[in-house]
């Protein structure tokens, strides 16, 4: 699920305060519809794809018979799967990077923009709201290599006389989707640093600017620094988000032209929904977990020391 | 050059730094507003795009022409008959609805004793979090032989009951901002008074963060209305599919009419941008809220 965002694990709960009120099951009571939440939807799933990913199992017709780690070395052999999971960070890292320095840029226009700046935050909504499935449609529509608005652009800048068939080239399918992507997303990322920008104190820039800071040595002196732990913790976010990447993939390209846009995600999709091969796809799917927590950790931990140095 | 006056004092006196100063804040405002619409244009020129198709005739689409000569209304409702769209439609707002509501009821209280007791201590916190940070792929093939198990695969409800499950963690960490952001000196009153834990919350907490409630909410229904790989899955015939499925299996078709394909996907789009819209300063705030603490 495309969620929105991640907390930053800074805020610690406060310490609780009970002193007025005698002990009582209240608390439990509250969390609890929570924690059976959690069981099936976290606990659960983990705990059954162990299991299946043990067994030769089709989809129709589960636990066949029991292989051992017979999955795992066979998707660990699997070229195509373990090229799918590259794929994944391959996307994940470009475009988050590119939507935080786009995001950067456009929240520091709108900053100084007071009145045209609120209409754009109203407006930036909708691209972040829109359903990603829709999202692809559009995109399709404006790519495609009939009737497509860029072959209309392109062809009256002569810049082509043939239709190019972006989505079907192993060389712009993949920028293809991280366009629609960042067309999606930049907003959140925008909304975000905006925020994080007013949050600043005022206090400091007015006296960098009394000292006769130029904006740029402002921005890479003051706002910058400061801003830095709050744009790592949004890259963590759209880093985990964007390896979640799944419906694009599935509504632009299958997975093509050949494998060159399968991300983890998609192709375990294929080897469980379309294959049926439900056990492999479990085995894969535990890689697939290890291998985000892995990629994630690195990003987190950047966090966490940006944290510590600058505030 | 905003105004004639300036430009004329400008003659007048080129080199004067006062004059630099002042015409510098005209050009760069100029800018700001080129690159203003410039970031318009990038993020609204889909839609706009969108609109356009679904009022083109086919021909024209095929033919590359960018403006149609005439518009072509019968795309709309001939994509309603080619594609169930209000059946689609109506699926998706009661997953969407259903879903938000168990979130909100099962998170909200929890959420309350998480931030005042500190109920769960940090296991339960770590839990939320890795429940977000896992792909949703992870849960998709367990998830599917639960329900079947339920026999509320290919349901409604059940379709609900997995997306109620999956916001979770967001819904969490979105009111644990409202949640703190409530003096604790009222509750505090009111458990002096004598009021317990769970008749504080109701009485005080609760009506104190209705904004960020709703806020909340609205985000629930909109990830599960937007949400694909669980709907995919889960459901398989049009009477319990969502939109993004009814839209992405219709676009798969290479017959498609591309017009049609535009109108069944703006009638999903539509919706949402009114509930956007609408509820705007509460969703920045919602989305924004603590996000960066």
């Amino acid at each position: 699920m495309n969620d929105f965002r991640l907390p930053s694990s800074v805020s610690r709960p406060p310490p609780p305060i009970t002193r007025h009120l005698s002990p009582s099951l209240a608390p439990a009571l509250l969390v609890a519809p929570l924690v059976v939440g959690l069981l099936a939807f976290a606990v659960y799933p983990l705990l059954y794809l162990l299991v299946l990913s043990a067994s030769k199992s089709l989809l129709g017709k589960p636990f066949q018979a029991w292989v051992g780690i017979a999955n795992y070395r066979e998707a660990l052999a699997n070229q195509t799967f373990l090229a799918s999971l590259l794929r994944s960070v391959g996307f994940a890292l470009p475009v988050t990077i590119i939507e935080v320095i786009l995001g950067l840029a456009i929240a520091l226009l709108l900053q100084r923009s007071i009145r045209g700046g609120q209409i754009v935050r109203t407006l930036i909504l909708l691209p972040l709201m829109t359903p990603p499935v829709m999202v692809a449609v559009a995109w399709k529509l404006i790519l495609s290599p009939v009737g497509g608005l860029l072959n209309m652009v392109l062809v009256s800048l002569h810049l082509t006389n043939t239709p190019v068939s972006v989505l079907g080239s192993s060389t712009w399918a993949f920028p293809s989707i991280a366009i629609a992507d960042a067309w999606q997303w930049t907003p959140f990322v925008i909304l975000l640093i905006f925020a994080a920008l007013q949050a600043q104190p005022v206090d400091i820039q007015q006296a960098a600017i009394v000292d006769g800071a130029s904006p740029w040595q402002l921005f890479r002196d003051v706002t910058l620094p400061m801003l830095m732990p709050a744009l790592l913790a949004i890259g963590l976010i759209r880093f985990i988000m964007a390896l979640k990447l799944f419906d694009l993939v599935y509504a632009l390209t299958q997975g093509g032209p050949g494998f060159d846009t399968t991300v983890g995600s998609f192709y375990i999709y294929r080897i469980a929904l379309e294959q049926f091969n439900v056990g492999s796809a479990a085995a894969m799917t535990v890689i697939f977990g290890l291998f985000v927590s892995l990629v994630t950790l690195p990003v987190v931990m950047l966090r966490d020391w940006s944290l510590r140095r600058w505030s | 050059m905003s105004s004639a006056t300036t430009t004329a004092r400008s003659l007048v006196a080129i080199d004067s730094p006062q004059e630099r100063t002042r015409r510098l804040p005209g050009l760069s405002r100029l800018l700001r507003w080129l690159a203003l619409g410039l970031v318009l244009l990038f993020f609204l020129a889909p839609i706009a795009y969108l609109a356009l198709v679904s009022l083109k005739p086919q021909p024209e689409v095929l033919s590359g022409q960018l403006l149609p000569s005439r518009i072509a209304w019968e795309n709309w409702p001939n994509a309603f008959a080619s594609v169930e769209v209000l059946l689609f439609l109506r699926n998706s707002v009661i997953v969407a609805a259903l879903s938000a509501a168990l979130t909100m009821l099962i998170a909200t209280p929890a959420t309350y004793a998480m931030v005042r007791f500190g109920a769960g201590g940090s296991l339960l916190r770590s839990v939320v979090l890795s429940s977000y940070v896992a792909p949703p792929i992870v849960a998709v093939i367990p998830l599917f032989y639960l329900l079947k198990w339920g026999q509320l695969i290919d349901t409604l409800p059940g379709l609900a009951i997995v997306h109620g499950l999956a916001n979770l963690p967001v819904a969490v960490w979105l009111l644990d901002s409202f949640v703190r952001e409530v003096p604790r000196d009222i509750e505090e009153a009111s458990w002096v008074d004598g009021a317990g834990r769970i008749g504080t919350l109701t009485s005080i907490v609760l009506p104190l963060i209705v904004p960020g409630l709703v806020a909340v909410a609205i985000i629930c229904i909109i990830l599960s209305y937007n949400e694909f790989l669980f709907a995919l899955v889960l459901t398989y015939r049009p009477q319990t599919q969502t939109l993004p499925v009814g839209i992405a299996l219709f676009q798969g078709d290479r017959l498609v009419q591309f017009g049609q394909m535009a109108a069944a996907s703006l009638t999903g789009m539509i919706p949402v941008y009114i509930v956007a819209l609408f509820f705007q300063r509460g969703l920045i705030r919602g989305l924004t809220s603590g996000a960066v603490k």
